[in-house]
C-alpha cells in the first residue's frame, strides 16, 4: 500500500494506535527520516490534540487515546534517534511524589511532553526526593515534573525541592509541579519554578523554559 | 418538636427556615478519616476506645453515636454487606496503621507489610491471590492495584465486566433488615448506600473486591473505552441496569419508608478544571441508565436520590437534574466553574447540595480556624437559603486535617444554627 504519512498525523489525532504503529513501521522500512516523522507529523498532531483539549472538544479519554497512538509510533522511532545522537528539545524527569500512587495526570503530561519533542524519564509513582535528584544527574535533565493528587502528599513536593537544594544542583534544573490540589500559590511557597494546570499547559511552560535557556 | 429526620426532610423538600442539617459518616463519600475520628473523640473528651474502620479502602472511621451527638450530626448510614475489598465488617481485630494509630478492622482485613513499610490488602481477605490494594508507608489510605488481564480486542466480552453485578442475595437483604432494626428508634435520617447502581465508578471498575477480575479493569483503559468502546460500555451498563431495577423492588420491600436518601452512584465526571467527557457523551452513555433507575425510585418510593461527582461539573448539573437526581455531592467549589452563589442561583431550586461546606483541598488542611469558620458561615449562608442544603465537608474529612480546624467547622455550623 502506498505510504501516506498524513495517516500518521491523523491516527495520532484520532487515537488509532494500530494505524500509527503500522504507518510508522512502513515509513521506517522505506527509509523515511525518523526525525521528520516526529517533527512534521507527530508533533503537529499533538499540538492539535492539545488545542482540542483546551477548547473542550477533547477530554481525558481522547488525550489518553492520542497519547497511546503517539507512543506506539515513538516506540519504533526513539531507538533510531538515540542511535543517531539526536538531541531532544529537553530532558525531563517526571514522577508522582512520595506517598502518592496516582499516575494518570503524570502519564498524560509525560506523553504530551514527548509529543512536544522532549525526552521524558518517568520514575513512576511514590518517588522519593533523592530518586529525583539522582535521576536528574544521571540523565542530565533540564526539567523536573512533580505530580501529586493528595493534600497529604503535597509536602513531598517541598521535600523534593529541598533535596535539590541540599544536593547543590537546584540551579541546574527547572522544577514544575501539578496535580488537582496544587496551585501556583503553593508552587511559589515551596520554591518551585512553575505550576501547570494541565498537560497542555505543561508543554507550553517547558518549551518556554527551553527557549529562554537557549 | 421536629426531629433531626424532620429537619433533613424539610431541606430535601427545599423548605427554608429550619435547622441546617449536617452529615458526617453516613456514606463513604461523607466520611471521616480514622485519624480524624480519633482526634475528635479525644478533643471532646469521649470514652477512649479504638476507632473502628467502617470503610477500609479510604480508612474511614466509624462515627459512633456519642461523637455524632457531640458534633450535631443529623444522619446515619446503612451500607451494603461487603466493603470495597469484598469482605464484611465483622469480628474486629486490632491493626497498627502506617501512621501509628491502632484501629479495629474486620477479621477479613488481611494485609502484608513489605520491608519498606508499604501495606498490601487482599480481596475477600484471601491472601492466596494477588493483593488488590496498596497503602504506601507514608500514606493514609489504600489505592487500588490494577489487575488488568491482557485485552483481546476481538473477543471482548461485556460479561467480564458484569461479574460483580447480579440479583441481590437474601444474605444482602437480611443485612439491610438487621441494620434497620439496629437503628430502630433513631431520630436521625437514614441514608442507604445501594450497591450495584454505580455506572462506571472508577473506584469500582478495577474491582478491588474481586479475586480475579476480568474484562476492562485498568483505569486509563476504562476511560479510553468511554470514547472508543462505547458499544461495549452500553452492553455493560444495560445489563447492570436490568439487575438494578430488579434489585430495587426487593430493596424497597426491606427499606421502605424507613429511609429518606439513597446513595446510588459515585462516578466522578469532573476533574479539577474540566470534565472526563462531554455533556453529549454523558447524555448518550450514562443518561439512559440513570434515568431508568431514578424514574423507578421516584415512581415507587419516597426516597431522594444522591449522586456523587467530584470536580468541575457545573456543565453537567442540568443533566443530573434531567436524569432525575435529587441531590448532588460533594459540590467541589474549589474546582473550575463551581462558584457557590452561581450554583445556588442556577440549580438551587432543583438540586439539593449535600457538601460544599468547607474546602478540603486548601482551607481545612492548611487554613486557620478563623478562615475555616468564615468559609463555613459563608457557605451555610449561600447554600441554605430556601432549604436544599445538607452541610458536609467537600468529600471526606481527610487525614492531617488539624483538629482545631475540624472543631472550628463544627462550631461554625452550630453558630449558624444558633446553637452555640
Amino acid at each position: 500500500m502506498p505510504l501516506d504519512l498524513q495517516q500518521l498525523h491523523d491516527a495520532v489525532i484520532t487515537g488509532d494506535n494500530k494505524v500509527s504503529h503500522s504507518i510508522t513501521e512502513q515509513a521506517l522500512e522505506e527509509g523515511i527520516d525518523p526525525l521528520s516523522l516526529v517533527n512534521e507529523y507527530m508533533m503537529p498532531a499533538m499540538d492539535e490534540v492539545g488545542r482540542r483539549f483546551e477548547t473542550n472538544e477533547y477530554y481525558v479519554p481522547e488525550l489518553l487515546l492520542s497519547a497511546r497512538a503517539m507512543k506506539a509510533s515513538l516506540g519504533l522511532i526513539r531507538p533510531l534517534l538515540t542511535a543517531c545522537d539526536v538531541e531532544p528539545l529537553g530532558r525531563v524527569i517526571s514522577g508522582t511524589v512520595k506517598g502518592d500512587l496516582h499516575d494518570i495526570g503524570k502519564n498524560l503530561v509525560g506523553s504530551m511532553l514527548e509529543g512536544g519533542g522532549f525526552e521524558v524519564f518517568d520514575l513512576g509513582t511514590d518517588v522519593a526526593p533523592e530518586q529525583f535528584v539522582e535521576a536528574a544527574k544521571e540523565h542530565k535533565a533540564h526539567i523536573i515534573a512533580l505530580s501529586a493528587l493528595l493534600t497529604t502528599t503535597m509536602p513531598s513536593m517541598k521535600l523534593t525541592v529541598e533535596a535539590f537544594i541540599e544536593d547543590g544542583t537546584r540551579d541546574q534544573v527547572k522544577i514544575f509541579i501539578g496535580g488537582a490540589p496544587v496551585t501556583q500559590e503553593f508552587a511559589d511557597e515551596i520554591g518551585a519554578d512553575g505550576y501547570s494546570k494541565n498537560a497542555v499547559d505543561a508543554v507550553a511552560q517547558a518549551k518556554q523554559w527551553m527557549a529562554a535557556s537557549a | 418538636m421536629l426531629t433531626r429526620r424532620d429537619h433533613l426532610r424539610k431541606t430535601l423538600a427545599h423548605e427554608g427556615g429550619g435547622r441546617l442539617p449536617m452529615d458526617f459518616g453516613s456514606t463513604a463519600v461523607t466520611g471521616v478519616h480514622a485519624s480524624c475520628v480519633e482526634q475528635l473523640r479525644e478533643h471532646y473528651g469521649l470514652e477512649n476506645r479504638l476507632v473502628k474502620i467502617c470503610e477500609p479502602y479510604q480508612m474511614l472511621g466509624e462515627v459512633e453515636e456519642d461523637l455524632a451527638e457531640v458534633m450535631g450530626i443529623d444522619t446515619v448510614g446503612v451500607v451494603p454487606l461487603n466493603t470495597l475489598f469484598g469482605f464484611p465488617n465483622e469480628n474486629y481485630k486490632e491493626f497498627q496503621t502506617p501512621w501509628g494509630q491502632t484501629v479495629l478492622v474486620s477479621e477479613h482485613f488481611n494485609t502484608q507489610v513489605k520491608p519498606n513499610g508499604d501495606v498490601y490488602i487482599y480481596p475477600e481477605g484471601d491472601m492466596s491471590v494477588p493483593p488488590s490494594g496498596q497503602m504506601p508507608s507514608n500514606g493514609f489510605f489504600f489505592d487500588t492495584i490494577v489487575r488488568q488481564p491482557e485485552i483481546d480486542e476481538d473477543n471482548l466480552d461485556p460479561e467480564d465486566n458484569l461479574e460483580e453485578f447480579g440479583l441481590i442475595s437474601e444474605e444482602d437483604l437480611e443485612h439491610y433488615r438487621v441494620e434497620l432494626d439496629r437503628l430502630e428508634g433513631t431520630d436521625r435520617a437514614i441514608v442507604a448506600t445501594l450497591g450495584g447502581m454505580a455506572f462506571g465508578d472508577i473506584a469500582l471498575v478495577p474491582a478491588p473486591f474481586l479475586k480475579h477480575p476480568k474484562g476492562i479493569r485498568d483505569i486509563a483503559e476504562w476511560y479510553m473505552s468511554t470514547a472508543a468502546r462505547q458499544e461495549y460500555i452500553h452492553d455493560v451498563f444495560s445489563k447492570q441496569c436490568d439487575y438494578a431495577l430488579k434489585n430495587l423492588e426487593k430493596l424497597n420491600e426491606v427499606l421502605g419508608e424507613r429511609i429518606d436518601v439513597v446513595f446510588l452512584c459515585g462516578t466522578d465526571f469532573g476533574t479539577q478544571t474540566s470534565t472526563f467527557c462531554s455533556p453529549q457523551t454523558f447524555s448518550e452513555l450514562w443518561a439512559p441508565y440513570y434515568r431508568q433507575v431514578n424514574d423507578w425510585i421516584h415512581r415507587n418510593t419516597g426516597w431522594k436520590t444522591f449522586k456523587h461527582s467530584c470536580g468541575a461539573v457545573e456543565t453537567f448539573m442540568e443533566h443530573f437534574i434531567d436524569v432525575g437526581f435529587d441531590i448532588i455531592n460533594p459540590v467541589q467549589c474549589s474546582a473550575s466553574g463551581m462558584e457557590p452563589r452561581q450554583l445556588k442561583e442556577k440549580y438551587g431550586e432543583r438540586l439539593v447540595f449535600w457538601g460544599g461546606g468547607i474546602d478540603t483541598q486548601k482551607t481545612m488542611p492548611f487554613g486557620t480556624p478563623e478562615e475555616v469558620r468564615e468559609q463555613v458561615l459563608e457557605r451555610c449562608e449561600i447554600f441554605s437559603r430556601d432549604g436544599g442544603f445538607v452541610f458536609d465537608s467537600i468529600h471526606n474529612l481527610q487525614a492531617l486535617s488539624p483538629v482545631e480546624n475540624m472543631v472550628a467547622m463544627i462550631d461554625a455550623v452550630k453558630e449558624f444554627n444558633g446553637e452555640n
